[in-house]
């Protein structure tokens, strides 16, 4: 992670909250948590963003519990079907993540996930090129699933899905115009 | 940049027709054209009947005009785009065609159709070829690595197609893996 200094994406993924549960009593740092009291007591759960969570936890004065995007139910769930699951409620700004003994089973999760998903984003964003560049689509008559597919996309994947959309719109709008007509004869 | 951010990851289909009319073609001339000298080379002299070898861009001209004939090349043929229809649908990998030959066909076939024989079956050919390597494609993007992506005999458009999807896939899929590198 130290080298994402600069990345915007590294930042905002690192300002996400995550649960903490406090293990000492911390004087005079009751305003992290929003609430009203003074100190922090043994016990407390508090939500703590990401990078300071991680200096926190390193130096052991709490425990976190691994935040509901990569619970055990989601992780099962992905799987099984890589694109059925809605990932767009579950994951805020990105996937980076802190390293643990599950960081490598985590990643490599994700690659699966990512890379079972890639597909369907790309032919997605092929069927819609025929509706037009960006902010075609919503249409009716288009059936419901590959709708839900399309609500439940990552940042990224969309991201992704826009990239596609583009460059077919692109290919088919070019094969569709003449190179003769538009030439004058004189 | 001041490019647009559309533009940024690829390059535009006319662009890539622009730059593949700089192929020379034959044509049959219609009218006598001494040797020209052109930004990129001289070309000519043109003598009817003999046949002479221009760029395409020039040849198009001409043809616009009703001042020339197109030879088509050897490759825009019914047996030739059989052949490599039939092999693509055979083979896992992309069979050979000139490294253009999405923007020349379509030029070819849109201003001088007459020609060119059958340029019906051509068209559906050219689109069934298309189609076929667009399949594989998408089957090969489920072997996508993050380091490296090897496709032999890609044309110049189809590579302009999917690269900014698969270099942005891919760019990814590094990110999520380098979390993996870092634990020891």
């Amino acid at each position: 992670m130290d080298n994402d200094y600069f990345s915007i994406d590294a930042i905002l993924a690192e300002n996400q909250k995550v649960q903490c549960k406090f293990k000492q009593r911390i004087p005079e740092m009751g305003h992290l948590g929003g609430g009203s009291e003074r100190d922090i007591t043994p016990l407390n759960k508090r939500q703590i963003p990401i990078w300071l969570a991680y200096i926190i936890i390193y130096s052991d004065w709490a425990d976190f519990d691994i935040p509901r995007p990569f619970s055990n139910k989601v992780r099962n769930a992905l799987r099984a079907e890589p694109r059925s699951v809605r990932l767009s409620n579950l994951v805020g700004a990105g996937t980076g993540w802190l390293g643990d003994e599950q960081g490598v089973e985590m990643s490599e999760m994700l690659v699966t996930t990512f890379k079972g998903r890639l597909v369907d984003v790309i032919d997605q964003a092929q069927h819609f090129a025929a509706l037009g560049p960006v902010g075609g689509g919503g249409g009716g008559g288009i059936d419901s699933a590959p709708q839900m597919f399309r609500e439940g996309l990552d940042t990224t994947e969309r991201e992704l899905f826009v990239l596609a959309q583009e460059s077919a719109w692109r290919m088919k709008k070019w094969y569709e115009e003449s190179s003769g007509g538009t030439k004058r004869v004189s | 940049m001041s490019l647009p951010q559309s533009l940024r990851t690829s390059i535009t289909p006319p662009e890539l027709e622009f730059i593949a009319s700089q192929q020379l073609i034959e044509i049959i001339p219609l009218i006598a054209m001494e040797k020209t000298a052109f930004i990129s080379g001289a070309f000519g002299p043109l003598q009817p009947p003999r046949r002479a070898k221009i760029p395409l861009w020039i040849a198009i001209n001409l043809k616009l005009k009703k001042k020339c004939h197109i030879v088509a090349p050897e490759w825009l043929s019914v047996e030739f785009l059989q052949s490599r229809l039939d092999e693509e649908l055979s083979e896992p990998g992309y069979s050979r065609l000139p490294f253009r030959y999405a923007e020349v066909s379509k030029v070819l076939l849109d201003v001088a159709s007459d020609d060119i024989q059958n340029t019906d079956k051509i068209r559906s050919l050219l689109k069934d070829l298309r189609e076929a390597r667009q399949a594989k494609s998408r089957e090969g993007l489920e072997e996508l690595n993050r380091s490296e992506l090897s496709l032999s005999n890609l044309s110049s458009m189809e590579i302009n197609e999917i690269r900014p999807f698969f270099v942005h896939a891919m760019g990814i899929l590094t990110h999520l893996h380098r979390d993996a590198s870092t634990e020891d």
